[in-house]
């Protein structure tokens, strides 16, 4: 409002307030009154009238005076406060916990209240003394009303020896609540609210900061480093951890309660190093209670918890990973222990078959160590995986130290590949009896869970496509499809290399179906010779069949069968060469007995050596020596058929003597008095059983012969594209580019290398 | 004279209060305005501060009637233009040229009093 210069009417000049101030006597109005609002007698003053007092004051310029005596009388009345209110309060040192609770919420009350008090009158007086603050403050270079009055509380309540009541009261409630007392936490809450709201310094450090948090953190680090050593050694491990995760949960409810936001990070720092750090390897190996018995009985709550817990800390995720290995590891190492067990068995066994054990049994047997294997693996993957889905959820880290650890132990046993290998064979053989598709499909998924741990990916194949030929050959297989399926996911795992071989076994199974039926086309336009015959033409390097296996001498009907169909496939395919597997072929045979027609079903051997029985009378013998003579089938071979012809369910022959095995002094007859209540019957199957030591010895080899091929293609491979290479570097590379079939040792590709310099390839 | 001082917050807005001058003048004005003086706004403050005033919804302004009423004239012409958003719009020119001059230099001091 601009004053106008000219004015027409006279300017008044505006009159005094009250001609003449006494200071004196408006100060003592004033204070009395001011004393009237500390007694909560507000309503009774007009504020106008204090308004104006210390409007004059402060205008006639003794805001000096003014400001002073509104001191002074903060402060007596804050001492008043303290002596009347606060003082009285004071714990009396009962012993008795709930008095002393009582005590401690009385003292912190007192002190809510005389701060609520010292507020308002506070809210009061800055309202009348508004002008004061406006114009006498910042010339003065003093804090107005309010920050004045927060000063004074610090300098008069907040101070010794009511601080330290105040902490130890506080402190004091925080462990009757920790020890499970009921606290009044709003009462508690009151007084750190205060705390919280008083300022020491200029960054804003809070009494809270100062005074209660230290004390506070370090009055927790020691009740929880007793805790934890009280929990360690009263509780099992499902306990510890509830009531360790109890105490996490009580704590930040503490801190979101009644202290404050900025604590819960410490407060929880130290129940981590002081609770969980120390002890949790501990409990998690506690015996009949720990991290085993957990996944043991399915405890996926306490499991849960344990996760959780170990998640918080910094190192809990390798705690729990390498327990959860350890846990593995040990169970994957008493499978293999079972397995071996039987294996131990089995050798036994094989002492007792050449005892004169019967051989059907064993080979039955021999499976059931690879099958029991695979399923207690299978189980252990389940549990497992059940466990990490429903208490893990689903964490990586957790997964890849699952995975790692089930490497691990399914590597530690040597025939992982080939049990594996076997436990496919036998859902894909047997798979429709017992179990619908659907089941066969879900187990074999599983098992390619298992096949993906297997590091020596070369030796599966090997055993896949041994199983897999025979599989094809003797038309075992449940179906085309579920072998194809299985191929496909080996192939998504692994590869199209992997399978190619596989693959190409099948291939040769479909073009010999129809070269078989070509033939038997031309044959029946040409003269038939007196055998049906059905071949199947394996491509040699597919299939996994010695090049040159046991020959025998043919009798003459199947000799001209088989010289018939050489003819036919060498008109066809000039240039090729057929070997005869004959020990790979079986054949159908009608044989008239004494009381009926019987079709047996027999090894191509076997049935060399019945064909030389079919014209002798019943009661000629021939001399094991004789049949060996007759057909020149390797010794071994000729006593395992012989032995599955008469040692075996059905006895079609008979030898002399009898007994379980077979000598070169033995002599055989026909059976003619053999029946059975079955029309068809399968003599001497040739069933897959685990491999004994020398099978093994001699499979490892060969693996170990492919693997040098694949080392040195391997490595021609990259030196042709390379040309110059580091020692080092090769062998790094190598071994990446190897890897997915089998770990090679770094020696071995050295001593490849040197070989192939040797030949001279490069230098 | 009406006892507002246990009203509700809901009808602050719409309290009527009563400024009364040293000369006996009274002007009943609706509390939101009698606020545009901080002074008056603390007077009236029934939660903290609770003086005299508040209870009786009635405030003494020390000042003569011709003087109050020009105090009354401006709280209701700040409350009016309150909203406005651009400065242009307030006719605060024509307000001053409503001020009588004789009085220019003790409404400064009122105003000043009455933090507004």
């Amino acid at each position: 409002m601009a004053a106008p210069r000219r004015g027409r009417p006279k300017i008044m000049v505006p009159r005094k307030h009250g001609p003449e101030i006494d200071i004196a006597k408006t100060w003592e109005e004033l204070s009395k009154n001011i004393r009237e609002i500390q007694n909560h007698n507000a309503a009774n003053l007009s504020f106008e009238e204090n308004h104006r007092y210390a409007y004059n004051m402060v205008l006639y310029k003794h805001g000096e005076i003014l400001y002073n005596g509104v001191r002074t009388l903060v402060i007596e009345n804050l001492d008043t406060l303290a002596r009347d209110e606060i003082v009285p309060a004071f714990p009396t040192g009962m012993k008795d916990p709930n008095m002393q609770n009582d005590e401690e919420e009385l003292l912190l009350k007192a002190l809510r209240k005389v701060w609520d008090d010292h507020r308002s009158n506070m809210v009061r007086l800055g309202q009348i003394l508004k002008y004061m603050d406006r114009t006498y403050i910042k010339p003065a270079g003093v804090p107005d009303t309010n920050d004045l009055g927060l000063q004074l509380f610090l300098s008069h309540i907040i101070c010794s020896p009511i601080k330290e009541h105040l902490v130890s009261a506080i402190l004091n409630q925080v462990r009757h609540e920790r020890d499970g007392d009921v606290i009044h936490r709003s009462t508690v809450k009151g007084c750190v609210d205060v705390f919280l709201s008083l300022e020491v310094d200029r960054d804003g450090t809070t009494v809270y900061k100062r005074d209660l948090e230290p004390v506070f953190l370090k009055e927790s680090q020691d009740f929880y480093e007793m805790e934890g050593e009280r929990l360690l050694n009263s509780c099992d491990a499902p306990q510890f951890l509830r009531l360790a995760e109890e105490r996490f949960e009580a704590e930040q409810s503490r801190t979101n309660h009644y202290l404050s936001s900025q604590t819960t990070q410490p407060l929880l720092q130290i129940l981590k190093d002081r609770i969980l750090t120390p002890h949790i390897d501990t409990v998690i190996s506690k015996e009949n209670s720990g991290l085993d018995v957990m996944i043991d009985n399915n405890k996926f709550d306490d499991l849960s918890r344990l996760f959780r817990l170990c998640r918080m800390m910094s190192k809990g995720m390798q705690v729990l990973q390498s327990a959860l290995k350890r846990s593995i590891i040990r169970r994957g190492k008493a499978i293999n222990h079972i397995s071996l067990g039987d294996d131990l068995a089995e050798a036994e066994e094989n002492e007792a078959k050449t005892k004169g054990k019967s051989n059907t049994r064993n080979t039955n047997l021999g499976i059931q160590p690879a099958i029991t294997w695979v399923q207690d693996v299978l189980e252990v993957k389940d549990k497992f995986d059940l466990v990490w889905t429903t208490s893990f959820q689903n964490n990586r880290e957790v997964e890849i130290a699952l995975n790692d650890a089930f490497g691990t132990f399914v590597n530690l046993n040597e025939k992982c590949s080939e049990f594996i290998s076997l436990f496919i064979d036998d859902h894909l053989k047997r798979g429709i009896k017992g179990k619908s598709e659907l089941e066969v499909e879900a187990i074999l998924d599983k098992t390619i869970t298992i096949f993906r741990f297997i590091s020596e990916k070369d030796v599966f194949e090997r055993y896949y496509k041994g199983h897999l030929a025979k599989r094809l050959l003797y038309g075992r297989s449940v179906s085309d499809d579920a072998e194809h399926n299985m191929l496909t996911k080996l192939k998504v795992e692994s590869g199209v290399q992997f399978t190619q071989k596989m693959e190409g076994m099948f291939n040769d199974m479909r073009i010999s179906a129809d070269t078989t039926k070509s033939y038997l086309e031309h044959v029946s336009k040409t003269t038939a010779p007196e055998i049906e015959l059905n071949v199947t033409v394996m491509t040699s390097n597919a299939w996994p069949m010695a090049s040159n296996s046991a020959a025998c001498i043919l009798p003459p009907q199947m000799d001209k069968a088989c010289k018939s169909f050489e003819q036919f496939y060498h008109s066809k395919h000039s240039g090729r060469r057929l070997d005869w597997q004959l020990a790979l072929g079986n054949a159908d045979v009608h044989v008239r007995f004494k009381d009926k027609l019987h079709e047996l079903n027999v090894s191509t051997m076997a049935l060399v050596i019945l064909l030389l029985f079919e014209h002798l009378g019943d009661d000629e013998k021939l001399a094991y020596i004789d049949i060996r003579e007759a057909t020149r089938i390797e010794d071994v071979e000729l006593k395992r058929q012989l032995q599955s012809l008469a040692c075996a369910k059905f006895k079609i022959l008979l030898k002399y003597p009898a007994s379980r095995n077979v000598d070169p002094e033995d002599t055989f007859t026909f059976n003619s008095n053999f029946s059975c209540s079955m029309r068809k019957i399968k003599v001497g199957t040739v069933s897959n059983k685990v491999e004994n030591k020398e099978e093994r010895k001699e499979t490892r080899e060969r693996v170990e012969e492919e693997r040098r091929y694949q080392t040195d293609a391997c490595i021609v491979r990259i030196m042709k594209d390379r040309k110059h290479m580091k020692h080092n570097d090769l062998i790094t590379q190598v071994t990446a580019q190897l890897t997915s079939k089998f770990l090679p040792e770094p020696m071995v590709i050295k001593k490849r290398i040197e070989h192939l310099i040797e030949v001279s390839l490069f230098n | 004279m009406e006892r507002n001082g246990k009203a509700t917050s809901d009808s602050k807005e719409s309290q009527w209060v009563r400024l009364q001058s040293t000369d006996g003048f009274s002007y009943l004005v609706k509390r939101k305005v009698a606020e545009a003086s901080g002074t008056v706004r603390n007077m009236l403050d029934s939660e903290a501060g609770g003086y005299s005033e508040a209870l009786t919804g009635v405030c003494e302004i020390t000042e003569r009637g011709i003087i109050v009423e020009k105090l009354v004239e401006y709280m209701s012409f700040k409350t009016y233009y309150e909203t406005v958003n651009t400065k242009d719009d307030v006719p605060v020119k024509e307000f001053m040229e409503r001020i009588p001059p004789e009085i220019v230099l003790e409404l400064l001091l009122a105003a000043d009093y009455q933090e507004m």
